[in-house]
């Protein structure tokens, strides 16, 4: 069974934040912790359904989500409203128009975004599928890309119990 | 020169209202969807460009695209979305669009692939 390489996902973001935020976001180990990065976090989730099934989350402290939607837009948002949360939406939406783009051989559908705030500690995977996150970041903060991906073979006679590949 | 965005996205509209007043357009309508669109475009005769997503509720880009194609050929339209298929650019440039753009993008390079619509006047 062929995985599903994360990669493009990754590309996808640094390609967003090159072009459209317009401060590079480079890979990191590992996030600050928590109390260092300001929660609550703001998160764009958006789901993938086809031949690789899951969910893709950009997960940004607020103080992260408000610089990043500032930068993109020229604005001077100082607190988290509708438009900041439309921003984050539609940046994980071009993330994930971007990567699915990159994933060759691949009939995919994404769902439209959706945007949760909160103190969101940990995030759950369903059944058959593991969280992967990678962290970022850019002279606006850190934030991290959070995606769970399951590759459905054509025949649905079998589902990849290990379909992500990170590089 | 008027020109029409259709993004659901206000955020992204915001990003594209700024590329065209730096190209010296000021007369700008903003719309949520295609339907939207098209009723902004029955009504106002002086819009010359049309900047248009894919992915929006109630009507899609293309489905828009298609629409204005059947009372007017000439008004350029330029497609700024995330779809990237081969398969959905040729179902763009077959429906008519102008131009296809494709998000995340540079707003210094969307700038000049609009120049030669706000130069010719949206002819």
């Amino acid at each position: 069974m062929e995985k599903i390489s994360i990669n493009p996902f990754i590309d996808a973001v640094q390609e967003a934040f090159d072009s459209m935020v317009g401060y590079p976001a480079n890979r990191i180990e590992a996030l600050p912790a928590p109390s260092q990065v300001h929660l609550p976090d703001l998160i764009g989730v958006i789901g993938l359904s086809g031949t690789a099934q899951g969910v893709v989350a950009l997960r940004f402290p607020m103080t992260t989500a408000l610089a990043v939607i500032n930068a993109m837009a020229g604005a001077s948002f100082d607190k988290v409203d509708a438009a900041v949360i439309d921003g984050i939406g539609e940046l994980v939406n071009i993330v994930t128009g971007c990567a699915k783009g990159k994933l060759k051989g691949h009939t995919i559908s994404i769902s439209l975004p959706t945007v949760v705030s909160g103190d969101i500690c940990r995030l759950s995977n369903a059944k058959d599928t593991v969280w992967v996150e990678v962290p970022f970041e850019s002279k606006l903060g850190v934030f991290s890309l959070v995606l769970t991906l399951k590759q459905v073979v054509a025949n649905r006679q079998e589902v990849a119990r290990e379909g992500v590949n990170s590089r | 020169m008027k020109a029409l965005i259709v993004d659901d996205s206000q955020i992204m509209r915001r990003i594209i209202v700024s590329v065209l007043k730096k190209a010296g357009v000021n007369d700008i309508s903003e719309v949520n969807n295609g339907q939207e669109a098209l009723d902004v475009l029955k009504q106002d005769k002086d819009i010359g460009l049309v900047l248009l997503d894919w992915n929006m509720p109630v009507m899609t880009g293309i489905e828009t695209l298609k629409h204005i194609r059947t009372t007017n050929k000439q008004l350029p339209v330029v497609m700024v979305t995330t779809e990237s298929e081969k398969e959905r650019v040729v179902e763009a440039i077959k429906a008519g669009a102008n131009d296809y753009m494709l998000k995340p993008f540079n707003p210094d390079d969307v700038l000049e692939k609009l120049r030669k619509y706000l130069e010719s006047g949206g002819k």
